[in-house]
């Protein structure tokens, strides 16, 4: 009786995504709109509430997708298939390659070694040294996708040196909090820093066309109080959500400094390994001052370990899980893209901003920066968001009485932290995503639920703050 | 029923475990954020307009003034033709979305494809298409594409409602971003133009 009432709900959370594809599909197509706009909005969002409700996983709902997109004749191939020849697609793929390197050489081991001997008291303490570390970089990096590929094999070599392996249903929740306090930390510390990821530049561009001049100094002074709250409140708001298990590891301090003293001087791999690390965060670090390529500097290093057999053919080959990834990603990043390209967001953000034209301007805030955040399950890019809809809703609420200066900075820097509300929300969270210790329901509760949170910090705490000190 | 639930948004909130019948539901909050529904809800109020927009079809000879937004993103390919000399080709797509009732509807997909020399200045081709299908081309000319660069767009004719729609328009754009891997973005806040249904269509039927 209960296996084929299980099936049964199997079969009807699959049917779901169909059905509701296939409503849209058919739907009158809103006017202002084209049919394929309309068509690729009805697949993109199957895609997406097929891997909601947990009824495909994220490759084979991107595949499908892609799939129905192109022989529907809804978009064109070389535009369904663009995502695969994507820089920021392919520096998150190299990443992840770079990061096995990392753990494989031990020198992964060496550092989770190192931070569990200064912060091992705790979980909650190791969190906060994911947090501290990623916050104290972040400037320095102009792409946090670049940023994720630093911090990730130290946060993966934590969680495989404290003994959480993805497979192990026992261990894998505390490698699971590490891997979203990664996430976390470069969504909030992306809002802290103005030069921590390539949107804010951008946004920053556009702020001037309303008449804002913003400045390294004055974002900081402006971002400091509500990122440094969440800083301080998402580690333990994630312990609630995603519970480790492991709560204090008293003696890990010690044995930690007793490890890394038998470990002894750097091997040969381990030396190659932080000479070819330490030389691509240099070149991701000085990228805009000597004009290199970002994703060309990952390849390098990668070429440097390969040549250098630190990282082999066999190596590669067991990487299924980035080949899937990639998929993924490739589809999703290329089928956001075009919902963009055909209108679709530029569309949907007017017609909702300019729903708010004669609403009280505080009321009116609150309702952009939260319809601006939830828009966000319809980007795999952050930058994309910010070009495609910051101009539209700093225009509407300015409109409507929006103090400027609070409504581009609230926007700029939910701009950051909305990242994690999707696993594909931002190209950063993939490098995480991929390790395997999050599982997809995991990934979108939590997701949401920390954005949720950064939003509250950012709207309570950051607007009287910005109305203080924004100009 | 209160405690149900208060019991409810817990479980949904902390993803743990649901009590008898309130299981389910907490398995499913496991799976989807508890805010989908609103965010569902947001999206669909704003693509729940009109099927079809205000009347659009113009009487033969009837002229209509429209205002509105437009929002673009697309690609520049630059050649550089010596220091101080470049010329693009822009391809840029996005939603031009009309203002006033009685315009030329809610709105559009535009598409341009042009070429700009940063020292003679602009032009392209453009095609506005509606949610018929039925679109308005037109031809644009201005300084070189760059914020604050006026544009003049003269309506050449167009297809089923629009045949042989003429008019002109005007814009200003009020920023377009480089950005540093060739996309460029840009918007108009100022877009204002008059257009002109022909005195008969060439089938003898009104426009639209």
């Amino acid at each position: 009786m209960g296996v084929p009432a299980a099936k049964l709900g199997a079969v009807v959370k699959r049917a779901v995504p169909f059905a509701l594809t296939l409503g849209i599909w058919f739907t009158p197509v809103p006017a202002g709109l084209t049919e394929p706009a309309w068509h690729l909005f009805a697949i993109f969002t199957g895609a997406i509430v097929s891997v909601i409700v947990d009824a495909f996983p994220l490759l084979t709902a991107a595949t499908l997708a892609v799939a129905a997109a192109v022989l529907t004749g809804t978009i064109m191939p070389a535009k369904a298939f663009a995502g695969f020849a994507n820089a920021s697609v392919l520096l998150v793929i190299v990443a992840f390659l770079v990061a096995r390197a990392v753990v494989k050489s031990g020198l992964g081991r060496r550092i989770s070694l190192a931070v569990v001997s200064a912060f091992g008291g705790s979980t909650l303490g190791l969190a906060y040294s994911i947090f501290l570390t990623d916050a104290a970089i972040a400037p320095a990096f102009p792409s946090n996708t670049a940023r994720g590929g630093v911090l990730f094999p130290i946060v993966l070599s934590l969680a495989q040196g404290a003994g959480s392996m993805p497979d192990d249903p026992k261990t894998r929740p505390l490698g699971a909090y590490l891997m979203f306090c990664g996430m976390a930390s470069l969504a909030v510390s992306s809002a802290l820093w103005l030069t921590a990821t390539s949107a804010n530049p951008i946004g920053v561009e556009i702020a001037e066309h309303f008449g804002l001049k913003i400045d390294f100094g004055s974002w900081l002074v402006a971002s400091s109080v509500p990122t440094l709250a969440a800083i301080l409140l998402l580690p333990p708001v994630l312990y609630r959500l995603l519970p480790p298990g492991v709560r204090a590891t008293p003696g890990a301090t010690a044995a930690a400094r007793e490890a890394l003293r038998s470990l002894g001087p750097l091997g040969r791999d381990e030396k190659i390994v932080s000479v070819a690390f330490a030389l691509m965060v240099t070149g991701w670090i000085m990228a805009r001052t000597l004009s290199l390529d970002l994703t060309a500097v990952a390849f390098a290093g990668l070429g440097a370990l390969l040549a250098t057999s630190v990282l082999t053919l066999d190596d590669i080959a067991q990487e299924g899980g980035t080949l899937a990834t990639y998929l993924w990603l490739a589809v999703l990043f290329a089928l956001s893209g075009q919902l963009n390209e055909l209108g679709f967001m530029g569309y949907v953000g007017g017609r909702l901003a300019s729903g708010l034209q004669g609403v009280p301007w505080l009321a009116a805030y609150v309702a952009l920066i939260v319809l601006y955040v939830l828009m966000h399950y319809l980007f795999v890019s952050q930058s994309s968001q910010v070009l495609a809809l910051f101009g539209v809703f700093v225009e509407v609420g300015t409109r409507t009485g929006v103090p400027a200066p609070l409504l581009a900075f609230s926007l700029l820097f939910a701009s950051s932290y909305f990242s994690t509300i999707t696993p594909q929300g931002g190209s950063q969270n993939v490098i995480f995503v991929g390790s395997g210790y999050l599982t997809q329901g995991e990934l979108y509760r939590v997701g949401g639920l920390t954005t949720g949170v950064c939003l509250l910090i950012f709207l309570l705490l950051g607007t009287p703050w910005l109305l203080l000190v924004a100009r | 029923m209160r405690r149900a639930c208060i019991r409810a948004v817990r479980s949904m909130v902390t993803g743990g475990s649901g009590y008898g019948m309130l299981r389910w539901r907490s398995r499913l909050a496991r799976k989807a954020p508890w805010w989908l529904a609103p965010a569902a809800l947001v999206l669909w109020s704003a693509c729940s307009g009109p099927a079809r927009g205000p009347e659009v079809a113009l009487a033969p000879g009837e002229s209509r003034a429209f205002t509105g937004t437009w929002s673009a993103s697309g690609s520049r390919n630059t050649l550089r033709l010596g220091p101080d000399h470049r010329a693009s080709i822009v391809s840029l797509t996005g939603s031009l979305l009309l203002t006033g009732s009685r315009g030329l509807g809610i709105g559009f997909q535009a598409e341009v494809i042009g070429m700009s020399d940063n020292l003679t200045g602009g032009q392209g081709h453009c095609v506005w298409t509606d949610e018929r299908g039925d679109q308005i081309f037109s031809e644009l000319r201005g300084g070189p594409l760059g914020s604050g660069s006026a544009f003049v767009g003269t309506i050449t004719g167009g297809t089923g409602r629009y045949a042989g729609l003429t008019g002109e328009y005007r814009f200003r754009w009020k920023y377009v971003i480089d950005t540093e891997d060739g996309v460029i973005s840009g918007r108009t806040d100022d877009l204002v133009g008059r257009a002109q249904a022909p005195a008969s269509t060439p089938a003898g039927k009104p426009a639209g």
